[in-house]
């Protein structure tokens, strides 16, 4: 990870502090230059006998330069928030204003042994906390120097302070140079040592400061890992393919992980030969050297039995198939885990990375999880597709026989291998209508099977219904009017469209439809609608006046293989499937489904859909 | 022109196979059996017939589409309709040929599709209709 670097960018944080410091500083000011005149008034209140004219102006002089520095300072904010110099520079100058200042109202106030002089620390404070650690010491070594040269000056009586007024209270008596050196000694030890102080402090500080950011940056970046490791989980659940869901799998990891490359190896049925089942990263020529002999390797055969390996530095293993290959590839190290569910393996997954002893025991552990989750998303696909299969596999194997059996029936009846009377063909009928329903109970049941065996989701785009209807209703005129049932449609075509799939639409109006017609007696009517309601829902409706639906009998029509007791006396076809395929259509649509239904005069079913909303792109 | 009537039915049900056969017969047609694709194109190698029957599912899912894919491919065999059986008639032209294009590319391989069970009445008509055309 790129510490150094992210950590400049954070300097962002010092930097503003120092800006923000700058200006505390001004505002300081403001509170030093009222004590400042308070002092004075002090003073001249306790008779004192103090140089007013030129301590107030050198009053006036910071005040001056006071709004002149925070003019500047908000200049330079609103300029260039985020570079540091000129806020440095700012500082230097305040603190070289302020310590001519301080001087000057030493000298007014007795010189080298006003006690304001002590007030030069907090300058030493301030550089030590707003700059370099280096210039606290700097200014302390101004101001030890400053204060010897005015002490030596005075001393020797270059010059003479216009009044003395801390000269004899407050120090030492009389005006020798040893004394005076004395007093010199011990304030400038005070100031280095509080140069020290605070840098030290500020020192640590900053390293606190540091040590916090990269913790918030690791948290972040686990996070963010977190985050994508989801994204990658979810993505191969809805894989319907192995090959696509191993694709994700290996691109996913080598992305959220940061290397150089990933792969699946497949362990075959007898468990000796690991095949590369999908790869990222990987060159043609490394994996040209063709799948791993587990005998051979005995690295993998480790891995398969259960151990799980993080290797640091390829060349000191001696128990690979190929090393040659992976050195040439530029991997140096990697980690190899089992994928495997409760005790089966499946396989081996690995991240290989160029740069040696890369993996730290967090990412090892994050691995860990991911060959987990692959692991699991892999076995649950597989048992997915069995379904699948078995169910595709068992329909076509009954319904063979069934077809066959049904048209053997029909040359039977039809005469083709002799007369029959019409006692022998009426009988040949009922077995093909027989065989019929049979037929039609395996197509419901295989439909069903199908549609919960295939958990992932459907392609759902924007469908405009009104077409579908349309085509779909038209099918069903022929039996209608074989039934002498009067089939009508009242469909808005300006319908919006809904998020769904034309398939699970065909299920479900088809049987829908089919029902309306099948349960409508001889001149009754059949009406389809297809609207727009108020709340922006879409409202599909096929409305019959057939026999209905006894009212206590409604709440079960949705279980498998269910019949109104009405409706199994008013035809014998019928599986008790079609309801439970119209349900689950609706609900993989996001629609709701209502039935109304009053025996004897007919049956309301109504579906509303959610429309579609289209996502809008910016640009 | 002179309308051919030799049909070749290659399906691996062989009841289902007896009774087309019956059927075709009384149509005054001559009828072959191939009970796989192999044997089938064997058949079709020795003497080319004016119509094939065809069913899809066979060893394979696709050993139907497997061998028309193969006969279209080749200038002689070209121009044989082809009558495939399924049970899923309805479907196969509702997906369209894209579900299968891995085996056979743009197009459907045969003429025209038949659904199982057959009715013996529609199986003569289609298969008049089929050799007219050809």
């Amino acid at each position: 990870m790129g510490l150094a670097k992210e950590l400049v960018e954070q300097q962002v944080f010092f930097r503003r502090e120092l800006s923000e410091r700058v200006g505390w500083f001004i505002g300081l000011r403001w509170v030093a230059i009222v004590f400042a005149v308070l002092g004075t008034w002090a003073g001249h209140r306790l008779e004192l006998q103090l140089a007013m004219g030129p301590i107030a102006v050198t009053i006036g002089c910071i005040a001056a330069y006071n709004i002149l520095f925070s003019v500047i300072c908000r200049y330079l904010r609103r300029l260039s928030p985020d570079q540091e110099r000129p806020f440095e520079i700012c500082a230097h100058g305040q603190i070289l204003c302020d310590l001519t200042a301080l001087f000057a109202l030493v000298f007014f106030t007795g010189g080298f042994h006003s006690p304001l002089l002590l007030f030069a620390v907090f300058h030493i404070i301030l550089a030590g906390i707003l700059l370099e650690p280096m210039y606290a010491y700097v200014y302390s070594g101004i101001i030890v120097a400053a204060m010897g040269l005015l002490g030596y000056l005075q001393h020797v009586g270059v010059i003479t302070p216009p009044i003395e007024v801390f000269n004899r209270p407050m120090f030492i008596q009389g005006h020798d140079a040893g004394e005076r050196f004395l007093i010199f000694a011990v304030l400038a030890t005070a100031m280095l040592v509080t140069a020290f102080l605070v840098t030290s402090i500020k020192r640590s500080l900053r390293v606190k400061g540091r040590t916090l950011l990269v913790f918030c940056k690791e948290l972040d970046a686990a996070n963010a890992k977190m985050n994508a490791l989801y994204t990658m989980v979810k993505q191969m659940a809805v894989c319907a393919d192995f090959q696509e869901l191993m694709d994700a799998a290996t691109s996913g990891t080598a992305r959220i992980m940061g290397v150089k490359a990933c792969s699946i190896k497949l362990l075959d049925e007898q468990h000796r030969v690991l095949r590369f089942a999908s790869t990222y990263g990987l060159s043609q020529d490394y994996l040209a050297r063709g799948d791993i002999d587990l005998d051979k390797s005995p690295i993998n055969q480790k891995i398969i039995d259960g151990a799980f390996y993080t290797i640091g530095k390829i060349e000191e293993k001696d128990y690979f198939q190929y090393p040659e290959n992976i050195l040439k590839e530029g991997i140096a190290s990697m980690i190899c885990l089992p994928l495997k569910v409760e005790k089966r393996v499946l396989g081996v997954f690995c991240v290989y990375s160029e740069a040696t002893l890369s993996f730290s025991d967090q990412e090892v552990d994050f691995f860990a999880l991911v060959t987990e989750l692959t692991a699991l998303a892999m076995q649950n696909l597989k048992s997915e597709l069995n379904k699948a299969w078995f169910l595709q596999k068992a329909a076509h194997q009954l319904r063979s026989p069934l077809a066959a059996m049904d048209t053997i029936l029909k040359v039977l009846r039809k005469a083709y291998v002799g007369p029959l009377n019409d006692r022998q063909s009426e009988m040949l009928l009922q077995c093909e209508r027989r065989i019929e329903s049979l037929s039609n109970l395996m197509q419901d049941l295989l439909k069903l099977g199908m549609k919960r065996a295939d958990n992932g989701p459907v392609a759902m785009r924007p469908l405009a219904l009104e077409p579908l209807v349309r085509q779909l209703a038209s099918v069903f005129q022929t039996e209608a009017r074989e039934r002498k049932v009067d089939l009508t449609l009242s469909i808005d075509p300006d319908v919006p469209p809904i998020l769904g799939d034309e398939k699970l639409v065909d299920d479900l109006f088809t049987n829908l439809l089919s029902n309306a017609i099948k349960y409508s007696p001889p001149g009754k009517k059949v009406t389809v609608s297809l609207e727009k309601e108020d709340d922006g829902r879409i409202c599909l409706q096929v409305a019959d006046s057939g026999i209905g639906i006894p009212e206590e009998q409604i709440p079960r029509l949705f279980t498998e293989f269910f019949r109104a007791e009405n409706a199994k006396a008013f035809t014998g076809q019928g599986t008790g499937l079609g309801l439970v395929i119209v349900k689950e259509a609706v609900d993989r649509l996001r629609g709701i489904i209502k039935i109304e239904s009053r025996e004897g005069r007919g049956t309301r079913v109504i579906c509303r859909f959610p429309p579609w909303q289209p996502v809008l792109k910016k640009g | 022109m002179d309308k051919g009537n030799d049909i070749l039915i290659i399906d691996d049900d062989r009841d289902l196979v007896h009774s087309m056969r019956i059927v075709l017969e009384s149509g005054q047609y001559t009828v072959r059996t191939a009970y796989n694709g192999k044997e089938g194109y064997k058949m079709i190698e020795e003497k080319l017939p004016d119509l094939i029957i065809l069913d899809v599912m066979m060893a394979t899912d696709t050993e139907g589409f497997d061998l028309a894919y193969k006969l279209r491919n080749q200038e002689r065999y070209r121009d044989v309709p082809i009558l495939m059986l399924t049970a899923f008639p309805q479907k196969m032209a509702e997906a369209g040929p894209d579900k299968f294009q891995h085996i056979m590319g743009e197009e459907w391989p045969v003429t025209q599709f038949m659904e199982k069970p057959v009715d013996p009445d529609v199986l003569l008509k289609t298969a008049a209709d089929l050799l007219r055309e050809a």
